[in-house]
């Protein structure tokens, strides 16, 4: 699930990296977004007030389908084209990580039958979100929910944050969303968070920006992922001792793993784990399997809105008011022109105010007085 | 801090009684005989900006500036000949927030003369408002702030066709549309200029044909046509911008295909209001 304490350690050492915005100014902009994380969110979190997932008669799931449409045309309704990719057969590294996953659902399904028993309703509700998987049917269903709504989607040959990534980095989007921060770690330019998150939430938009991340930190890129490596992420296991803090200090002392690890003080080289295949987790991060983008056509459309309301409304159970209602606003915005952005035509020159205020004045007197200021920082 | 100066410091360090405000340091100051021109100025950005960078130099003041969504650009230029005196030793600039000066210049009449003052590496600007018969001085000060903005490279652009028209006129018609519509699609066509709009309820437009009224130069329409244009723009900020009508009674609409609007308001013998509009884009994928 990410990368162990980045965020953390980001916005203490490069607090202009990531920057809060409303959805609102996110108009016009593509973003690829990391369906099958999305999916798992919205299987997690719409629920009914009991706590049960959402179904239509036949008992079968519909909260990710909902959350899906609605949360889609929140985005749409702002101005923002979204673009789907779904996750691909997940790397061999990751084997380890989804096996300590499959575990853990397994241990919470024990613990629901136990909950039932001798439990209150809360610890059922609590296990029985960590037993959620997504399964093929949740994925293809949403695929047909994207194609109805006129909504791209492009399909990973292997990891979904990867492929956000190489979309960002192309230029075919604007940014990568996702919740994890493996995405910049996968070097997507921007990341957005809690962009899928629900209205009621009042979540801001935040804005990871990779080169100011670079910056603030003073690593490369290369120096960055044996960073992400270290604090600890899907693919291989951390030393047992190495916080984050410890761990930027290293990185900035030695610059990469080869070197890390002979000066590491005898205790913490006994954590080493066997066999530590950091080297193949860099790979990974820096060539990952993606599909060449290059020529990929990202098209959205007109929605099919009887072909919508035959989906969720008669298959789904949805009701078809609200349906018809909401996919009114994609057809009005598939319509609509974008608005421009003026940095598209006019390029921005470095401030001239900034290099004359460097400028020492030579009356060093004027210089002390400058300093006693009470001018707001900045 | 500041100790009482000491007669060693007149004697060797002729500037160190910078500690203290008097006129001689002065860095900024600028006279205009209108406070009302200041107040209207005011009046046509704030709307659109609430803090920015007023540039200062010997050769007068400017302001640059985005809208929070990055939209719109309004660009502002006060030539120091438009004041009497005008007096700017060095690159000076102040960051103010707009909706504060704007505070202060409400406080002062429409025909008081209005000078500004700011010191090298001050942390205020003041403002002097005299009434007309000199017998009542108002004296505020206004704190600066540090203000990082970006500062845009706007190209000369030689634009398709320039119109020159109204500025009342122009302020109605983006008044009326925005009634009806979000947006307003302008045709400028070697006849005239179609404003049009549609939305929910219905749709409209308003034809300006090109005339050269002799009897009011004010009223008249004016069309240098290199090339037919028809462009997108948002009512809401073209609302915005005609807040700049009390400033001339004349507007001029420089447009290209696919380029940001330029709206310009003359300010006479002193300077402009530009503002620029980044346009709607229709599907491009």
């Amino acid at each position: 699930m990410g990368i162990h304490g980045l965020t953390k350690l980001i916005s203490e050492h490069a607090p202009g990296a990531i920057r809060p915005h409303e959805i609102g100014s996110y108009f016009g902009r593509k973003v690829a977004i990391d369906a099958s994380m999305s999916i798992y969110q919205f299987m997690i979190a719409v629920r009914q007030q009991d706590g049960q997932m959402l179904t239509n008669d036949a008992g079968e799931t519909t909260s990710h389908l909902m959350g899906m449409f609605y949360r889609t045309i929140r985005m749409v309704d702002n101005g923002i084209k979204p673009v789907y990719v779904f996750d691909g057969k997940p790397p061999m590294m990751k084997s380890g990580e989804l096996a300590l996953r499959l575990e853990r659902r397994k241990e919470a399904e024990k613990n629901i039958e136990e909950a039932k028993e001798v439990g209150t309703s809360d610890d059922v509700n609590k296990f029985t979100r960590r037993t959620v998987k997504v399964t093929k049917e949740h994925n293809d269903e949403c695929k047909r929910l994207l194609k109805c709504m006129g909504i791209p989607y492009v399909e990973a040959p292997c990891e979904a944050e990867a492929q956000c990534a190489a979309l960002a980095k192309a230029n075919k989007v604007f940014a990568a969303a996702s919740e994890d921060m493996d995405t910049i770690t996968f070097a997507s330019p921007i990341l957005l968070r809690h962009l899928t998150f629900s209205e009621q939430r009042k979540m801001p938009i935040d804005e990871v920006n990779l080169s100011k991340v670079l910056e603030g930190l003073e690593l490369t890129m290369d120096q960055f992922i044996d960073l992400c490596i270290l604090l600890g992420c899907d693919y291989v296991d951390s030393i047992k001792g190495i916080g984050p803090h410890r761990a930027i200090n290293l990185i900035k002392e030695h610059k990469c793993l080869e070197k890390i690890i002979p000066a590491l003080p005898e205790k913490l080289r006994e954590n080493v784990p066997a066999d530590w295949k950091y080297d193949e987790a860099r790979e990974l991060f820096r060539k990952p399997e993606v599909a060449d983008c290059t020529d990929m056509e990202l098209k959205w459309e007109e929605p099919n809105i009887e072909n919508l309301v035959d989906f969720l409304v008669k298959e789904k159970g949805f009701n078809e008011e609200r349906v018809r209602k909401a996919s009114e606003k994609l057809h009005k915005n598939a319509k609509a022109a974008t608005q421009g952005r003026i940095q598209d035509f006019f390029n921005s020159v470095p401030t001239q105010n900034t290099g004359i205020k460097r400028k020492a004045p030579a009356d060093t007197k004027k210089d002390d007085k400058k300093k006693k200021g009470g001018r707001k920082p900045k | 801090m500041d100790a009482l100066p000491n007669a060693s410091d007149f004697f060797f360090f002729p500037y160190s009684h910078l500690t203290t405000t008097t006129t001689l340091d002065t860095m900024l100051e600028a006279r205009l005989q209108q406070a009302k021109l200041l107040k209207s100025l005011l009046e046509a950005i704030k709307e659109l900006v609430t803090e920015c960078n007023f540039d200062c130099n010997d050769s007068g003041i400017a302001l640059q500036a985005m809208d929070n969504s990055h939209v719109a650009l309004v660009a502002l230029l006060l030539r120091s000949d438009g004041f009497d005196p005008y007096r700017c030793d060095r690159n000076l600039p102040l960051g103010l927030n707009l909706t504060n000066l704007n505070k202060i210049l409400k406080c002062a009449g429409n025909d008081d003369i209005l000078t500004l003052k700011a010191d090298d590496g001050g942390d205020t600007l003041s403002l002097v408002f005299e009434s007309k018969d000199n017998d009542k001085i108002c004296e505020y000060d206004l704190k600066l702030m540090d203000i990082d903005s970006e500062h845009l490279g706007i190209p000369d652009t030689s634009y398709d066709a320039i119109v020159h028209m109204s500025s009342a006129e122009f302020q109605r018609i983006c008044r009326d549309l925005s009634q009806i519509s979000e947006s307003v699609k302008i045709d400028a066509t070697k006849d005239g200029i179609k404003f049009s709009g549609e939305g929910e309820v219905g749709n409209g437009s308003i034809t300006l044909k090109q005339n050269a009224n002799v009897d009011n130069e004010d009223e008249a329409t004016r069309i240098e046509l290199q090339q037919s244009v028809s462009l997108t723009f948002s009512l809401k900020y073209l609302a915005n911008f005609t807040k700049a009508t009390p400033l001339s009674t004349r507007v001029t609409l420089s447009m290209s295909n696919d380029v940001p609007l330029l709206v310009e308001y003359k300010l006479d013998n002193l300077g402009y209001v530009r503002y620029y509009l980044a346009p709607k884009i229709g599907e491009e994928n």
